[in-house]
Parts: C-alpha cells; structure tokens; sequence
C-alpha cells in the first residue's frame, strides 16, 4: 500500500540493522533496571515509612514523583513516544498536563480538603445529636462508622 | 490508466485519507487516541478513590496491614506479593518491546518468542491478581465487629474479609474502589493477554512476514505498556500511599 505522504513508509522507518538492534536493546534493559531499581527503593521506604517517622507529604511527594518518573520511562522508551514528532508528544501529553495540575488543586489543596473539614463539622454534630437522644433513652450512634 | 497515475499522485493537505498526519500511521494514531481516553477513564475513577481517602484519611486501612499474604508462607510481609506483581507486568512490558524491536529486525521466530514470554507474564499477573482477591475477600480468622446493614437494621457483626457491603480492615469504600479499579485493570490486562495471542498465532502463522513489517505487534505493544503504565498508578495509589 503506497500512502504517497511525503513521509517514508512504515518499513523504511521502522527497519533496522543487526547493529542498531544491539543498541536498542540495550537501551531497554538500562530502562529496565532503572524501573526495577525505582520500584524496589519504593517498597523498601514503604517498609520504613512508619520506622522513620516520615511525614505523609513527604511520601506524597516522593512516592508521586517516583511514579511520574517511571510513568514517563515507559511512555517515552518502551511506547516510543520519544521517537514521534513534537506535535504528536504534545497532543498525547498536554491534555494530561492540564489533568494533573487540576488533580492538584481540586483533590488535594481544595475540594478534597474542603469536604474532609466539612465532614469533621457534621460528625460533631451527630455526636452532639447522639448524646442528646441517649438523653431521651435511645441508642445512639446508629448507622454511623 | 492514465486517469489511475493522477490519483496515486502526492496531495497537498490531509484531508481524503490518503495522508497520515503527524509522522505516525493511521493505525498507531488510532491506538494512541485509544489509549488516551482510556487513560481518562482510569484517571476518573482514580480521582474519586483520591477524593474518598483524602475525605477519609483518619479512616482509611493501612494497606501494609491488609496485603501481607505471601504464597506458601504463614507469616506476614507487607506488600511483597504486590512487589513481585509489579516485577512480573514490569518484565512483560520489557519482552513486549523486545519482540517489537525483533519485529523491526524481521525476525519471525525470535518476536514469537519474546510475545509468548508476554503472554505468559500477563496470565501470571492475572493469576496474580485472582490470589489478591481471594485474601481480601477471604479476611483474617479473627475477623472484625463492623456495624453492618442486616436486613434494613444497623447490627454491630463479626465478619470475616471485605466485599461490596462490608470490610473487615476498615471504611466500606476502601473495597469498592480496590475491586472497581484493581478489577477493571484486570480486565484490561485479560483483555491484553487475548490480543497477544491473536497477535502471536499470526505472527506463527508468517501474517506478518509476508506483510514485510510487524507495524500491528507494535500496536498492540503499545496497548499492552498502557496496561503496565495504569499499574504503575494503580500501585502507588493503592498500596504505597
């Protein structure tokens, strides 16, 4: 099938050599060490989070970031998206930029918060609520976790 | 036949088919949009579970307590099994691409190999994943007194293990979003596993080597390093955090 695109065709560009298959090959398990050594370091600190005290943002941080990192080694390296053109890259990953940044500010420095403060209001007043019904001879506290 | 020369002639713009934007084949673009609102679909579902815990964290299991089941070993060790999971989709996200890169060297047997140790790595994950399963909705021998629903009453019970209802380690919503979205990536990497085999049975039968290229392991390559990526998330979410 000839797609008369000005591009070259799939087998011209995917094609390669004995030689340059070696390289390839080496790149990917560089890759895979990489990822199997980031994985492993991220166990072991979860192991240790309670032992050395660390603070929740502290793993928020580390352990988002962490993920991030092998998140863009498969999608740049084993997806080849590094290979594609730059309008290509950007179509893939602008929209997920935008997601993050979002996920950032709504569930954690905003909404998420917000309702967690507001559910800390309503469980006062159900106790408040509980401890006046036990008042009137009732159980109290039903269906509440 | 003259009239046939001037439409194989090189077009202009991209309308009509003929050209394929963006330096990518058609049959890649179509993959990666694919997988791009599959990315979204994961991303929602993702977004709730963040928003649930973020509302509840002082409620939240301890996932180190939950999953500390290891095959043929009575003791606890906190999150090894899902370690080795994450090892097994890693390693079969790296065959894949080996047999991708065989592929560009048009080597028939060497991508059936590298796709067979792919397929065979992705029905350990589902296995895997099955066992995980089993333990949560199993529980401990001790189990937990909940106050749970029984028969439209609120009763305090001792129960054994998680479903969709009730969960012995802690909030009810902790189980329903790990079997939604454990499960619905467990589907996606059964789904996966299918279309390797689809794949390797062409790739035995020489579909591909007659074509001259190997562009579709390739894509269904990228479907299956989308799969690992989501675990990748779905890992660090669920276990680590």
């Amino acid at each position: 099938m000839e797609f008369n695109d000005g591009y070259p065709s799939y087998e011209m560009m995917a094609l390669h050599d004995e030689e340059h298959g070696k390289h390839v090959r080496k790149v990917i398990w560089k890759v895979f060490w990489i990822m199997l050594g980031v994985t492993l370091v991220e166990l072991f600190v979860g192991f240790q989070a309670e032992a050395w005290a660390l603070s929740k943002t502290f793993l928020k941080v580390f352990f988002i970031g962490l993920t991030i990192v092998k998140a863009a080694y498969i999608v740049m390296s084993f997806m080849h998206l590094g290979d594609e053109v730059k309008a290509l890259k950007w179509v893939i990953l602008g929209p997920f930029i935008v997601l993050i940044l979002y996920l950032v500010f709504m569930v954690d420095l905003g909404e998420g918060n917000y309702a967690k403060e507001r559910r800390y209001v309503m469980d006062k007043n159900v106790t408040n609520a509980a401890h006046h019904d036990a008042g009137a001879k009732h159980e109290g506290g039903e269906g509440h976790h | 036949m003259s009239s046939h020369a001037a439409t194989t002639q090189v077009k202009a713009n991209w309308g009509g088919g003929g050209v394929s934007p963006l330096g990518a084949s058609y049959g890649k673009l179509y993959m990666w949009f694919f997988l791009v609102s599959d990315a979204f679909t994961f991303s929602g579902l993702l977004t709730a579970y963040g928003f649930m815990r973020h509302k509840y964290t002082d409620f939240w299991p301890n996932p180190g307590h939950v999953f500390h089941h290891f095959p043929f070993y009575e003791g606890s060790i906190p999150l090894a099994y899902v370690g080795l999971m994450t090892f097994i989709l890693i390693m079969s996200s790296v065959t894949m691409v080996l047999a991708v890169e065989a592929g560009h060297r048009n080597k028939k047997n060497e991508v059936a190999k590298w796709m067979l140790l792919t397929i065979i790595g992705g029905l350990m994950f589902v296995g895997s994943q099955a066992w995980e399963w089993y333990n949560f909705i199993v529980g401990t021998p001790e189990g937990a007194v909940r106050n749970i629903l029984v028969d439209g009453v609120w009763k305090d019970q001792l129960i054994h293990g998680a479903n969709l209802q009730y969960n012995e380690y802690g909030l009810p919503v902790f189980g329903d979003f790990f079997f939604f979205i454990t499960g619905f990536h467990g589907f996606h990497v059964f789904s996966g596993v299918v279309i390797n085999f689809i794949i390797y049975l062409n790739v035995l039968k020489g579909t591909y080597e007659k074509r001259g290229h190997y562009e579709m392991v390739e894509k269904v390559g990228l479907y299956w390093h989308f799969v690992d990526l989501v675990w990748v998330f779905v890992f660090t979410f669920f276990y680590l955090l």
